[in-house]
């Protein structure tokens, strides 16, 4: 039972008198015709860990350098810790950046890399060397300490990267897809390391990322881009259960969106005739005229197996089991409801499969709660 | 590569081998082992009055027997005259004063046209490297019309009222280094334009990022990163400037002797080839230890990384 202060401290957007760290107001950065980033406003808070994810050429990389002071920005203003950095150079600014490409010094060793830095703010000699040997410590790479980055593996160089650009201990770290070349061990202990880091030192982090599963795994919050827009921020549960577009609820996890029109509204209710010949009733708590072009989104794993089916109960639809996938600890039910669709549906194997009773050409009926899906108008 | 290929027969490819081995070491063999131990089978004769103009090396005597006579007193008097010494090291400093000159004005020279946008890139290296459209001989001498007492610089320094007299530049060491550094300085841009080229720019944003200036940047940076385009320039000048002949025998006066117009005099004028070969060969000796040195210095800081 959070109070209500509790809550606002643990996160902040909430609270409208909290002051963000960082505040990009109304930026755009266009390279000839292309808008790279478009119009984009964000406030990030302190200590937040925040990602941005998008596909690939969405804008997530410039955004970052735009912060990092290596674009500046066509039109917009940036404030770091309340102070506009729009024109401040990238050697000033209280920013640190890991880059995509890593960009490690060829000429030098893990251990002059990573002490780049340190050099240039002049840290004492015996701090600095403390500093660089709890950094190798950190990312695992102290028996690399001597190597030079073309003598390193691809995740060997990522975690050079990401210990040199931690050095300096940032008020903002910047990190463009951090664990993209890691494998699945080193990432989760790598992505565990750097929350309990971003909590030890304060450090405000801002991430882009491609993998969805991380940014669900570490953020705070989530801005989802696409062409050079922010189509959605919020915490990765909001992004994940109540996306506002198709584009966000297709992007993140898997979906089943069921196209149609709004018919009635019954107070916080409404129902969507679909062209599956049955009509959905869903919870919308956004006012909706009637005929809006809509669609029903319904995460797989929000489908149920329905065991009574009734042709006038609510949500439910019955269909042909085409293809299953076996994962393990879940199967993906993929059940042809309709000529043209097919809804996606995750069942926990609770029962060892053998036991399972569904299997492929079997008709079954399924079924959600009104409260397990959101109407996009988007 | 240790499977051979299966489907070529073995003589093939031993014919290509040596081919691709053979044919460089004939080519070194006979074009630069072959000379060079002319000139040192030359610096070991004596001058003679006859045609070649050098005693031989070995003579056959009544008796059946072979004397080979090996003079090393062309090698003695070039270490025991001051006059060649002096030749020595007035080329060495011509040649490390224009390289450094050369350096200084082809580096930024260099990086402006590796940093331009892509499409003024060829124009700029187009214009270092159209003056080699010209004889050398002859923009050599376009740069005595320059510098003499009633030249173009002197005239135009009079018009302009800096100097009262024409200065006194054609005929010294000045005109020397002009001459020397306008000539070479393409050899010295055109390798560090190469490398600096190929500088990754994201090296410099991850400087600035943490924390360089941008001339602290060029410091740590760019200038170690283009270390192998600075030696190669500077080879390229420094080796070919020690032995130049035109430059100083045109522009330069009687106290600008070098190693080229002492060969050039020793050869021709007092036709005494064996003294002019041993004063190659000691040239030769002088250029190709540092080189040595330096590649071996060069190979161990690879060796430590880079
Ligand atoms: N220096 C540049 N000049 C011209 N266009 C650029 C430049 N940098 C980026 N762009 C363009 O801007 C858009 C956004 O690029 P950006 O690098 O930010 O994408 P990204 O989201 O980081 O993609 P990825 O996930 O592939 O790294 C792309 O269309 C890209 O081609
Ligand atoms: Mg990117």
């Amino acid at each position: 039972m959070a109070s209500a202060i509790d809550r606002r401290s643990l996160e902040p957007w909430q609270d409208p008198q909290a002051e963000p760290y960082v505040r990009i107001e109304r930026v755009t950065k266009k390279f000839g015709d292309i808008y790279a980033v478009d119009d984009v406003s964000l406030a990030i808070f302190q200590g937040e860990f925040f990602s941005l994810l998008g596909g690939s050429g969405c804008g997530k990389s410039t955004l970052l350098r735009l912060l990092a002071g290596l674009e500046s920005p066509s039109a917009g203003r940036i404030h770091i810790d309340g102070v506009d950095v729009t024109d401040i150079p990238p050697y000033h600014r209280p920013v640190n950046m890991m880059f995509q490409s890593y960009a490690l010094f060829p000429h030098m060793n893990v251990e002059q890399n990573v002490e780049f830095g340190l050099k240039q703010e002049r840290m004492p000699r015996r701090e600095r060397a403390e500093r660089v040997a709890e950094m190798l410590d950190l990312l695992k790479i102290t028996e690399l300490r001597q190597r030079q980055p073309d003598q390193l593996s691809g995740g060997q160089r990522q975690r050079a990267a990401l210990a040199r650009s931690l050095a300096k201990h940032p008020k903002l770290l910047l990190l463009d897809e951090p664990l993209g070349a890691l494998d699945k061990r080193l990432r989760e202990h790598t992505q565990f390391e750097l929350v309990n880091l971003q909590e030890r030192i304060g450090t405000t982090f801002i991430t882009v990322t491609h993998d969805q599963e991380e940014a669900m795994t570490m953020s705070t919050r989530i801005a989802v881009m696409d062409a050079g827009q922010i189509i959605q921020v919020d915490t990765p549960t909001g992004i994940y259960e109540y996306p506002n577009s198709r584009f966000v609820a297709e992007f993140i996890g898997s979906v089943n969106l069921f196209e149609g029109k709004v018919m009635r509204r019954d107070g916080d209710e409404v129902l969507v005739e679909s062209p599956l010949g049955r009509s959905l009733q869903m919870h919308c708590p956004h006012p909706l005229a009637l005929g809006t072009p809509v669609a029903v989104a319904v995460r797989p794993e929000k489908i149920k197996l329905c065991m009574d089916f009734r042709a006038d109960a609510v949500n439910q639809i019955a269909g042909v089991v085409e293809d299953i996938a076996y994962l393990g600890d879940v199967s993906i039910y993929h059940v042809r409801v309709g000529p043209e669709k097919i809804v996606t549906m995750t069942l926990a194997n609770i029962q060892p499969r053998t036991e399972q009773a569904l299997t492929w050409g079997q008709e079954v009926a399924m079924e959600w709660s009104p409260t397990s899906g959101v109407v996009l108008t988007d | 590569m240790a499977a051979p290929v299966p489907n070529r027969p073995v003589r093939d490819r031993r014919l290509s081998r040596i081919v691709n081995v053979g044919l460089p070491y004939l080519w070194l063999g006979l074009f630069f082992l072959l000379p060079l131990g002319i000139v040192l089978r030359i610096s070991l004769a004596e001058p003679a009055l006859a045609q070649p103009p050098y005693t031989a090396l070995w003579e056959w005597l009544e008796s059946g027997m072979v004397t080979i006579q090996l003079n090393f007193g062309n090698f003695m008097l070039v270490w025991a005259d001051d006059l060649y010494l002096v030749a020595f090291l007035n080329s060495l400093r011509v040649a490390l004063v224009c390289t450094l000159l050369c350096l200084l004005l082809g580096y930024p020279m260099a990086y402006a046209i590796a940093t331009a946008p892509e499409r003024w890139r060829l124009l700029l290296l187009m214009l270092i490297v159209l003056p080699f459209w010209t004889s050398f001989l002859i923009r050599v001498y376009a740069w005595i019309g320059i510098l003499k007492a009633n030249g173009f610089l002197n005239n135009f320094l009079l018009w302009l009222g800096v100097i009262d007299e024409p200065l006194a530049i054609l005929h010294t060491q000045v005109a020397v280094y002009i001459g020397v550094v306008y000539s070479y300085l393409p050899f010295m841009i055109l390798p560090l334009y190469a490398n600096l080229t190929r500088l990754d720019r994201s090296l410099l944003e991850a400087a600035a990022d943490l924390g360089c200036r941008p001339w602290r940047a060029f410091l740590r940076v760019t200038l170690p990163l283009s270390r192998a385009g600075i030696i190669a320039g500077s080879m390229l000048v420094f080796i070919p400037v020690v032995g130049e002949f035109v430059i100083p025998d045109l522009l330069g006066g009687p106290r600008t002797l070098m190693v080229g117009g002492m060969l050039w005099t020793e050869f021709f004028s007092n036709k005494d080839w064996p003294l002019a070969a041993a004063l190659a060969m000691v040239l030769l000796g002088l250029l190709v230890v540092p080189f040595v040195l330096m590649q071996r210095w060069q190979q161990r800081a690879e060796a430590r990384g880079s």
